[in-house]
């Protein structure tokens, strides 16, 4: 044997496995992959949870291509889940249980552009500011900007109902999908939804909008396009204390204006973010103030004169606005990589996603900051302030002893003091495998059992990404057992 | 196997994802081991928890181009270019990569005269039609070459390897525009025959090292050195981090790029009748995502030339990366066929691209590509040079 071959490992060598012969055979060997490498890197994505196994690893490129994996998965007993870019920060994605992974990044292309309708057909593997980049040309952009918007792609949007910082006065995801193909685990094609503007019967499509691919994975999705407004004006607003921040936020909305986008980052945040992107951020505020107002050119100047006034009368000690579009987008790229700059500071993050009502955003930031500091975590605050939705972000380096308890620890006490607060669990991350254990604190029984009988109307063999979302006892699978498949990924 | 990765920097890696789409790899196939958040996990996987070295996780890191174009977007910092290089030194080291016959095409570009009669005798090949296309030499490869002579010391030239051997006139060009500025300029020639760059990619990075310490060796302190390669601009800058010296970091901060170099110096460049092209602008990764110096291209072309575009593309590699695309003619080609469509819609006169692997492997798209100095040198061939 040469150094070389004992150095490196050869081909993965499985047993001629008849899921994968099948499979390989529907779409073509390159494009399903069962490889060590392959199964380690799709058990994860962006959250932190580990405990993902993946089985065969499909990359289809058509709806036809989905429906044959769907069915031959089901000859098999298998699971689908289907992934995107995979940004989840719940672990919608991972995959429980080696089922067969279906990873729709190849199905990528943008059908058709109607803008008399205002309507484009997009395949859901197409990344979501490709998408506003495809628009801008015609005038038009896809509304919904989560900060991962370089990255993700629009059929994960769909999954988790997606948010971003202009979502405050455009709304997330859903009102902005008007259609959806769908293939369940069962291979049948649906169409939900429609172009018409209120479509007859149930909105079947808004059930699939947020249901974290476990109804079925969407293989073409008709979005809504937005027109570009004419005028655009940012304002970043500094504050000794984030309390003032958040008190602004409300003066705002009381005042009746409805800004494109309002976002408060606490002080260690701001630094962080001033560290990556030089945009001019204040080091020395406690708490800063993004916030956007578009229309026309008339209106925008007189909102912004009104949000700098409000500013003032909550103790603001700076008002900037930015002078040109370069600046403009300076700051918004700050903000948008809020959560990567952490890593300047530790290794390792816990990003929360819990939304209180407005009112009492400054009392839980206050409850927040006192939790971490009892069990001695470090902290950091980013917020959808117009929307009240908390990204709380517990940083630490898990190489430390005990500090996973810790974390867990404060975890759970910030998501009970939201929920006490009259909030809810996620804002936008959707439950994932996350937020599951918290779903027994928002609804009842009752409520559980409801939801698990709609998820059964799509997917009746429970083989569409199992484990996630329904909590144990009111969802088809037991995910104990999910977790406890022990093919390990590199044996 | 301990790659010998620095742990803070691998772990400097949150698996956010929002570099994937600034990665030429995982653009054109969607698949994570194509990524550098793949690529970063399957580093850990094998440092930390011991994975055995498949093909597939070799493959993964030999298709890497080193564009390093997912550094400048990741928010953490993550020093992705230091870590591909110490994990194909540590497996260039340990006979895992880089294969004895790659090892001997890279000496060549050490010594001078070898590498002129090579390239001599391929141009003759060339015309004979023996040149495999696969190799990606498009443009037409000189057969003998007038030698650059010292105008003065104000300045060093970096002439270097296969570029001084195969685009001789781009460097002629070069050195009658900053000499235009009304520098003496000493082209270095055998002081420095090559940076050690491409070696460096493969892992062979001890021979960089030798070729570094013998470029600062013989080249005199103090003096600024002009570069008109963007990836050898890029490795030189890079001697510091390599040898670890304070001599090798004081030769790196004298190392220019020719563009960020001229961009300083604006005043002295005679004023010129712009050439009537609209000129699209290709950004070398080595300039732009490691260097970041690009700007300077932009400032120098703009009084030069009538019109200035900018690719949609955010500066995504063309797929050239040095030996990459003879290594990897698929993957580069489809990568180039990404960058060809940027340039088509961008609807240019003439593409100018500040690196000669970059342009030579547009121009086998069939791109027209030139490097910015040329376009300079040719405004300036007619400039009125009273100020
Ligand atoms: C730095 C960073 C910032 C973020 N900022 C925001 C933010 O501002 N707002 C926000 O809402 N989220 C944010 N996220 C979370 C994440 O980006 C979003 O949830 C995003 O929509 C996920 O898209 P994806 O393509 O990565 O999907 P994945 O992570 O791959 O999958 C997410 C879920 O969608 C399902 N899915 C994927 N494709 C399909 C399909 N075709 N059919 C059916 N189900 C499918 C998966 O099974 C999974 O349950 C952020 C994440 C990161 C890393
Ligand atoms: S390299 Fe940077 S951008 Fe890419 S996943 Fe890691 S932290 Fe995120
Ligand atoms: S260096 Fe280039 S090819 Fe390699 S991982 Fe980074 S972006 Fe991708």
């Amino acid at each position: 044997m040469s150094i070389l071959d004992r150095l490196r490992g050869g081909r993965t060598a499985h047993d001629v496995d008849p899921l994968l012969v099948e499979l390989q055979a529907a779409l073509t060997p390159e494009r399903v992959k069962m490889d060590s490498a392959q199964r380690s890197l799709l058990g994860k994505d962006a959250s932190m949870f580990e405990g993902g196994v993946s089985g065969p690893i499909c990359y289809p490129t058509s709806t036809d291509e989905v429906v044959a994996i769907a069915k031959i998965a089901e000859r098999h007993g298998r699971a689908i889940v289907p992934r995107g870019a995979g940004t989840g920060l719940a672990g919608g994605a991972i995959p429980l249980g080696a089922p067969v992974v279906v990873a729709m990044t190849k199905m990528n292309a943008i059908l058709e552009i109607d803008e008399e309708n205002g309507i484009a057909w997009v395949e859901p593997g197409v990344i979501n500011l490709d998408l506003t980049r495809h628009l801008t040309p015609r005038g038009f952009h896809y509304a919904p900007d989560p900060s991962s918007q370089q990255v993700c792609t629009i059929g994960g949007n769909v999954a988790n109902n997606s948010g971003g910082p202009h979502c405050l006065a455009y709304g997330v995801t859903n009102p902005h999908i008007a259609a959806l193909e769908v293939v369940t685990a069962t291979g049948e094609v649906l169409l939900l939804g429609g172009l018409d503007a209120e479509p007859d019967g149930y909105d079947l499509r808004g059930v699939f909008v947020g249901s974290e691919g476990t109804l079925g994975i969407t293989t073409k999705i008709a979005v809504r396009l937005t027109k570009n407004r004419p005028g655009v004006r940012t304002l970043l607003l500094s504050f000794a204390t984030i309390r003032d921040a958040a008190n602004t936020v409300s003066a705002v909305i009381a005042a009746g204006i409805v800004p494109a986008a309002m976002e408060v980052m606490d002080q260690k945040i701001t630094r962080a973010v001033e560290h990556y992107v030089h945009a001019g951020y204040p080091i020395d505020a406690g708490a800063v103030l993004l916030a956007e107002v578009d229309g026309a050119e008339a209106g925008v100047d007189i909102d912004a004169d009104r949000i700098r006034e409000l500013g003032i009368a909550n103790n603001a000690t700076e008002v900037r606005l930015a002078a040109d579009e370069t600046e403009r987008a300076l700051l918004w790229k700050g903000r948008k990589t809020a959560f990567g700059a952490i890593a300047q500071i530790a290794p390792d993050y816990y990003l929360h996603d819990t939304v209180v009502p407005r009112s009492k955003l400054a009392d839980v930031l206050d409850q927040i900051y006192e939790i971490a500091d009892r069990h001695d975590v470090l902290v950091m605050n980013v917020l959808h302030a117009g929307d009240g939705n908390l990204h709380p972000l517990l940083i630490f380096d898990g190489r430390e002893d005990g500090v996973m308890e810790r974390i867990q620890a404060a975890g759970e006490e910030i998501i009970t003091a939201s929920l006490a607060a009259g909030g809810v669990l996620s804002g936008e991350h959707g439950i994932g495998v996350e937020k599951q254990p918290f779903m027994d604190q928002l609804f009842t029984s009752d409520d559980l059992d409801h939801q698990n009988r709609l998820r059964r109307a799509f997917d009746p063999t429970c083989r569409a990404n199992p484990g996630k979302v329904l909590p144990m006892g009111h969802s088809c699978a037991d995910i104990q057992q999910l977790r406890s498949v022990p093919t390990g990924v590199w044996g | 196997m301990d790659l010998h990765l620095d742990a803070d920097d691998l772990n400097a890696c949150v698996q956010c994802g929002l570099c994937l789409p600034h990665c030429p790899t995982f653009r054109v196939t969607g698949d994570e081991a194509m990524s550098p958040r793949g690529r970063i996990h399957l580093m850990r996987e094998v440092q930390d928890h011991d994975a055995p070295l498949t093909d597939e996780v070799m493959e993964s890191f030999e298709t890497c181009v080193q564009c390093r174009g997912c550094e400048p977007a990741c928010p953490s910092g993550v020093p992705y270019g230091h870590l591909m290089e110490q994990t194909r030194e540590t497996l260039a080291d340990a006979g895992a990569l880089t294969p004895l016959w790659q090892r001997l095409a890279f000496k060549p570009l050490a010594s001078p005269t070898l590498l002129q009669t090579g390239s001599s005798a391929l141009a003759i090949a060339q015309r004979l039609h023996l040149v495999p296309k696969r190799l990606g030499i498009s443009t037409e490869l000189p057969i003998r070459r007038r030698p650059l002579e010292a105008s003065g010391t104000d300045v060093y030239f970096f002439t270097g390897c296969v570029m001084d051997a195969w685009q001789r006139d781009v460097h002629r060009s070069g050195i009658r525009v900053v000499e235009a500025a009304g520098f003496g300029v000493t082209p270095t020639n055998e002081l420095a025959p090559c940076c050690g760059a491409l070696q460096a990619h493969a892992g062979l990075a001890e021979d960089t090292r030798s070729l570094a310490k013998k470029m600062m060796a013989n080249l005199e302190p103090g003096r600024p050195i002009l570069v008109d390669s963007a990836g050898c601009g890029a490795a030189m800058k890079d001697y510091g981090h390599l040898l670890g010296t304070p001599e090798a970091l004081a030769f790196s901060e004298r190392v220019f790029d020719i563009q960020e170099w001229l961009a300083g110096h604006m005043d002295r460049l005679p004023v010129a009748e712009p050439l009537d092209l609209r000129v699209a602008i290709q950004d070398p990764c080595h300039l732009r995502h490691v260097q970041r110096v690009h700007d300077a291209t932009r400032t120098v072309l703009r009084p030069y030339v009538r019109e200035l575009v900018e690719l949609d593309d955010e500066g995504l590699c063309c797929g050239a990366g040095g030996a990459y695309s003879v290594l990897q003619p698929d993957l580069a080609g489809q990568i180039r066929d990404r960058k060809v469509a940027s340039i088509e819609r961008s609807t240019p006169d003439i593409v100018a691209s500040a690196n000669p692997g970059c342009s030579m492997h547009l121009a086998g798209a069939g791109v027209p590509t030139v490097h910015p100095m040329e376009l300079v040198d040719r405004a300036l061939g007619r400039a009125d040079t009273a100020p």
